[in-house]
């Protein structure tokens, strides 16, 4: 038994080590000093780091992607949030619909998803233009997330408190932003910066519905990754994870001071 | 009144599904029916089965779907065989230990795909983390096949999905009250029995769950084969995606991505069918 246990906690750690090991070296590699992605490193510098930065194709990626995923966030945000008020407080009969509907993007394969898209532009004449195509495509990879975290803010609340400030002559308008929306700003702060991350990261809407011009990041990424092994993707891909991770900070204290207050 | 008000809620979310999932997934159908085209032309005018014939008649694209599903159910036993252990784990860790573990579990999610692909890559690569420590230590003379192949592919696919698996397990588990156990124990069974008897028939939604979650997942990814099997595992999404946009064969390209999807779909719906007459 104790050999079981024992053989179990291994086991553990190995799979705790195999999720965390991918990111790590990556990391790790953006500091190797060599010329190729050797290892063990030949020395550590920040030089990739430099190249990177004088190198205007990542640039202009990053802040692309960083200006499609606020627009698809701020969109989501708006449809998303209507959405789950609806689900949670008036759908009834219907609501199975609502919810697997929303979820949809989530549940069909994004790459068909992304073809299905690209057709129906296509077809009426857009095509790939303008990138409403691609924006399409981000909003709708987005919804979900926002639905769900709005959802789960909503659920287990009561909805009389709303209705008791209306019978106590508050407006509608004052009844939701007084009420209303604090109840689901936590919900939606989560909400968002998930949006935010998926969009910034999804790779086969981007892929397929990018059009010519400008890409974002992970078309960047992925097509330089299929020429190059030079350390520079390797800090690419760092900056995207310091970015991230400061994006979940911020959002986990913005939402922990919000829940105590 | 009311209910007019209420229903403007969901317009927006209902138009925006209605038509940019309903709608451009009906066009997938219906072009995957279309005559091929000619002269650069995605497709032709009229309608034909020339898609759908294409695919059964070349045996490059016929045996990439068996291929394409085994690599999907391999990846799902996996992901299922290393996310039970470690979503038991959560479920009975402490409160403060938990939101670390849980973190852990899905930091793979927050970065990209490509990121992780890539991280695998410099991993399994023939010059790459494990093939270098290995040659160092003496152990092996030349690099062991670890990407390229099979093997590298499921292993990272089952890296990007395994969050996908733990996380129904999690909420399976969590939901059984903990006194169930605690009255087994006490009438005398022994901890594999318990597991064998309740936990995991309890944790069976989850399984389900998980298990369908990873598997479509695994079989529509495109980055991850693309990356780490270098274009010489070809999976059925891999071809989809090089005919619709490389050879510009609208036509059999939409023809073959709805077999893939009605295949898994059938594959979904047996495992659904096995495991609810087990064990409901």
């Amino acid at each position: 038994m104790r050999i079981g246990a024992l053989f179990l906690g291994l086991f553990r750690l190995l799979v705790y080590t195999f999720l965390l090991a991918p990111l790590v070296i990556v990391v790790l590699a953006s500091l190797n000093a060599g010329n190729f992605l050797t290892f063990p490193p030949q020395g550590l510098s920040l030089r990739w780091f430099w190249t990177f930065l004088e190198n205007d194709v990542f640039i202009d990626a990053i802040v692309y992607s960083s200006i499609l995923a606020a627009g698809a966030t701020a969109v989501s945000l708006v449809i998303g949030t209507m959405a789950a008020l609806y689900f949670v407080r008036h759908a009834k009969r219907e609501a199975e619909i609502v919810r697997i509907g929303v979820l949809l993007p989530l549940i069909l394969p994004e790459i068909l998803t992304a073809i299905a898209l690209l057709f129906f532009f296509y077809e009426i004449g857009i095509g790939t233009e303008y990138k409403i195509a691609l924006f399409t495509g981000h909003v709708l990879m987005t919804l979900p997330f926002v639905f769900l975290n709005v959802t789960t803010s909503l659920q287990g609340r009561d909805d009389s408190i709303e209705l008791a400030a209306r019978t106590l002559g508050a407006s509608r308008y004052t009844a939701f932003r007084r009420i209303t929306l604090p109840l689901i700003a936590p919900g939606m702060a989560t909400g968002g910066v998930f949006a935010f991350i998926i969009s910034f990261d999804t790779f086969g809407i981007s892929f397929i519905l990018k059009g010519s011009g400008s890409a974002p990041l992970p078309i960047q990424l992925y097509d330089y990754l299929r020429f190059n092994f030079t350390p520079e993707a390797a800090a690419v891909s760092t900056v995207s994870i310091i970015l991230t991770l400061v994006l979940v900070t911020l959002a986990d204290l913005l939402f922990s001071r919000n829940s105590k207050a | 009144m009311r209910r007019f008000r209420a229903s403007l809620l969901i317009l927006p979310a209902a138009a925006l599904i209605f038509l940019f999932i309903v709608l451009p997934y009906v066009t997938v159908l219906v072009m995957s029916f279309r005559a091929p085209g000619a002269n650069g032309e995605p497709y032709g005018p009229g309608f034909g089965l020339q898609g759908y014939a294409q695919f059964f008649d070349e045996g490059y694209y016929l045996w990439s779907l068996p291929q394409s599903l085994l690599l999907g159910i391999v990846t799902t036993f996996v992901c299922l065989v290393l996310a039970y252990p470690i979503a038991l784990h959560i479920a009975g860790a402490r409160r403060r230990w938990r939101g670390l573990l849980y973190g852990i579990v899905l930091s793979p999610l927050l970065i990209g795909i490509v990121i992780r692909s890539y991280g695998w890559t410099i991993l399994l690569g023939n010059s790459g983390v494990i093939n270098s420590t290995l040659r160092d230590l003496g152990l092996i003379q030349r690099p062991l096949p670890l990407m390229y192949n099979d093997f590298g592919v499921v292993l990272a696919l089952s890296h990007v999905f395994l969050p996908f698996m733990v996380l129904p397990l999690l909420s399976a588990l969590q939901s059984m009250d903990p006194a169930v156990k605690q009255a087994a124990r006490s009438l005398g069974a022994r901890p594999f029995t318990i597991f064998r008897r309740v936990t995991f028939p309890v944790s069976m939604p989850g399984v389900q769950t998980g298990c369908i979650l990873v598997f479509v997942l695994a079989i529509s990814s495109y980055v991850t084969p693309a990356l780490v099997g270098g274009m010489r595992v070809k999976t059925t999404t891999l071809l989809v995606v090089d005919a619709l946009i490389d050879q510009f064969q609208w036509p059999f390209g939409s023809a073959m991505a709805l077999i893939l999807a009605v295949s898994a779909g059938v594959i979904v719906l047996i495992f659904a069918r096995l495991t609810a007459m087990k064990w409901n």
